[in-house]
């Protein structure tokens, strides 16, 4: 196995050795396209740049492994995220598809889950149809490498009018260094059906680089309703998340969709969400909390394609550490897309000294007869608001900690999902613990600042 | 137990706002600090508190013969007292709920049982007249000055402060609101208590029969009394009170 893909042998070892010619000519546009792309630097503004310079690309490859038989032969950080009794449980671990089980009364209700892989030859008429109906393997370097180089992959069915239960979780797994793992995640939420999809990317705490590349798309058809939580955890381990996550909402549709950002030493993702249809609606609440080294890129985007479509965007993050996290939030409606409304807020928490951090929205509107505000704010805990707590009684480091938690339960209330919300909590809980130090400094620095201005 | 508040000098932003202040709050008792704006009143009660924006610059706080002028706000609220805020902050993602039961292990070395805490809470809830559905509502978060308030003496309630210092808790109330914020204190008062009421009005003291009166001007109190003394600030307002003392200084 060569260690840059670009340099493998066509077709690859690790792809099925069958492959339908569409996906095949597809794979081959992305291969094209990534040897043509040079691996970005992506700036904005002229003082934020997200850079790869770090990134050891060529001693990383994608690893192969073998499929284990039940959850607990998984790695200790994939037991723990999961809910105990999902609807279906889908994961990869680097670029083999693991462990797959789904629930017979999904199986009986015609709810597809399985390897995109599978699905390509098996249900190849809706992969078909579907597969990167709103993704390019032209966007970049990354965007074209997940689209030649996926193996595995999650595809997810849930037929017109189905309603699913319990949710439908999938996980990619990076638990070793020098590992690239390419994933291509597809899903299609049929006419009226109704369903939770959950998925997990979890890394180890690792010595060590890994890549991760990876494409995410969800179709919402009409009437269909989809709560979606992306929950990314890569760990201590030097884990590079490049990604594109997109999501279509058809004619009178809802999706709410939450990611997470819990960790990655460095992550630069585009998350779109289109409300492509008249009635369509959306509710994208996001946080990130980063800490120590990481580096945090993240572009979202609320598309609105026809009129009469409604969206909804909260996203809040906080930094600790040395970390940077850079949030850039875009509300879009295009022509004739009238009497749409939409909102986007996005606030930034700095609780270190060291952190950098900048949160912006923007708004390009084509259209009349709209309405589409933003607001953001970049701030740091409020003093007043700490001095009221103490005056009850409360430390100073309880009530920081009362306070961060308090600022991201917002966002954490809207996974709907009690156990992905205690999740949340515990490793929000967790992050804080571990910053303890250096918040409580940061507070005490500035609450002297004050005084003395 | 008292409070006991001896020639506290106090600046914020380089400007002497308490010049010489002493008072003494002792259990059981009920006293009002009237003064017009800018008169230090708040800076008085922040002070008491310990808030860190405020420099105290000489003088003492002492609470039941123990000094706790540098003490961090934290310590003397566990030492029982509480201050009701003029403008409360709001702590989005914690319900009204959680923050009591936060404050009320505070002062407690083992947390509070559940169904202690839920009695508790009714009972307190009950005497202020405040609806069920109001602790599950982040605090402060769009509440009404009026619901602010009821929200500060459901505190003074849970927690019971052996020495209370409401600052402006009657400023923004309708008199509905301000009667059912002065039954709360008067329920709550007792041997077991001093109080401290802050005012610019003499309104809440129809309501609230303070022990002692003390008149505060740039800084110092300048008059003490009964509660006949709120009924003379009333008639003659507070100019009055400053050419009185203007002119004892001349003479």
């Amino acid at each position: 196995m060569p260690a840059d893909p670009a340099e493998r042998t066509w077709p690859s070892p690790l792809l099925p050795a069958s492959s339908p010619t569409w996906l095949e000519e597809r794979r081959k546009a992305g291969l094209e396209a990534y040897e043509r792309e040079p691996v970005p630097t992506w700036r904005r503004s002229g003082f934020w740049t997200t850079s790869l310079r770090d990134l050891d690309l060529d001693a990383l490859e994608p690893r192969r492994y073998e499929p284990v038989g039940s959850v607990a032969e998984l790695p200790a950080k994939v037991r723990d995220a999961l809910d105990e009794e999902p609807g279906a449980l889908i994961v990869q671990r680097g670029a083999s598809t693991v462990h797959l089980h789904v629930d017979p009364e999904l199986v009986e209700q015609g709810v597809v889950v399985m390897p995109l892989e599978q699905a390509a030859v098996e249900h190849e008429d809706l992969v078909r149809e579907w597969y990167m109906r709103r993704l390019s393997e032209d966007e970049g370097k990354f965007p074209a490498a997940s689209a030649a180089f996926w193996t595995g992959g999650v595809f997810i069915h849930v037929p017109a009018g189905v309603r699913v239960e319990k949710p439908i979780q999938s996980v990619y797994a990076i638990d070793e260094p020098g590992i690239a793992q390419y994933a291509h995640t597809l899903a299609v939420v049929g006419e009226n059906a109704d369903c939770a999809i959950r998925e997990y990317c979890l890394g180890g705490d690792f010595d060590g680089q890994a890549l991760h590349a990876g494409a995410f798309e969800l179709y919402a058809r009409p009437g269909a309703r989809a709560k979606v939580a992306h929950f990314q955890d890569w760990g201590r381990g030097s884990v590079h998340d490049i990604s594109t996550k997109r999501v279509e909402i058809a004619r009178d549709a809802f999706v709410s969709w939450v990611p997470i950002h819990l960790g990655g030493r460095l992550t630069k993702q585009t998350l779109d969400i289109v409300t492509a249809e008249q009635g369509s609606d959306m509710r994208h609440t996001g946080m990130y909390f980063t800490e120590r080294d990481e580096h945090l890129d993240l572009f979202t985007s609320d598309r609105h394609e026809a009129g009469h479509t409604t969206g909804d965007t909260v996203w809040k993050g906080a930094l600790t550490g040395a970390s940077r996290a850079s949030y850039e939030g875009l509300i879009e409606i295009v022509q004739h897309a009238q009497e749409s409304h939409t909102y986007l807020q996005t606030h930034q928490m700095l609780l270190s000294q060291k952190a950098k951090g900048d949160a912006i929205p923007s708004l390009i509107v084509k259209t009349d007869n709209v309405s589409a505000s933003h607001g953001g704010t970049v701030g740091e805990l409020d003093e007043e608001q700490i001095f009221y707590m103490m005056t009850r009684g409360i430390s100073r480091a309880e009530a920081v900690r009362t306070l961060v938690e308090g600022y991201f339960e917002e966002v954490v209330q809207r996974l709907d999902d009690p156990g992905l919300e205690q999740l949340v909590r515990r490793r929000i809980g967790e992050k804080l613990l571990a910053a303890e130090d250096q918040v409580a400094e940061f507070i005490g620095q500035r609450a002297e600042a004050a005084q003395e201005a | 137990m008292s409070l006991e508040i001896q020639n506290l000098h106090v600046r914020v932003e380089e400007r002497e706002i308490l010049r010489g202040l002493d008072l003494t709050v002792r259990k059981g008792e009920t006293h009002a600090l009237m003064g017009p704006n800018g008169s230090g009143k708040s800076t008085l009660a922040n002070t008491i508190m310990g808030n860190p924006n405020y420099e105290l610059t000489e003088g003492r706080i002492v609470l039941d013969g123990e000094e706790i002028t540098e003490a961090d706000p934290d310590e003397r609220a566990r030492a029982g007292v509480f201050m009701a805020f003029q403008y409360p902050a709001t702590i989005p993602g914690v319900s009204v709920a959680n923050f009591l039961r936060m404050a009320v292990n505070a002062r407690r070395e083992e947390p509070i049982k559940v169904k202690d805490f839920g009695a508790m809470l009714k009972e307190n809830m009950d005497l202020l007249r405040i609806d069920r559905e109001f602790t599950s509502r982040y605090l402060n978060e769009g509440f009404s000055g009026g619901e602010k308030k009821r929200a500060e003496i459901l505190q003074l309630a849970m927690l019971r402060p052996e020495i209370a210092v409401l600052d402006e808790t009657d400023s923004g109330l309708d008199i509905d609101a301000l009667r059912i914020v002065s039954d709360g204190v008067n329920a709550l008062r007792g041997p077991d208590m001093g109080t401290l009421i802050i005012t610019h009005y003499t309104r809440i003291l129809e309501y609230v029969k303070p022990d002692f009166v003390h008149i505060m001007l740039d800084g110092r109190i300048v008059r003490e009394g009964g509660s006949e003394l709120a009924g003379e600030l009333e008639e003659k307002g507070y100019d009055f009170i400053r050419e009185e003392v203007a002119a004892a200084n001349a003479g």
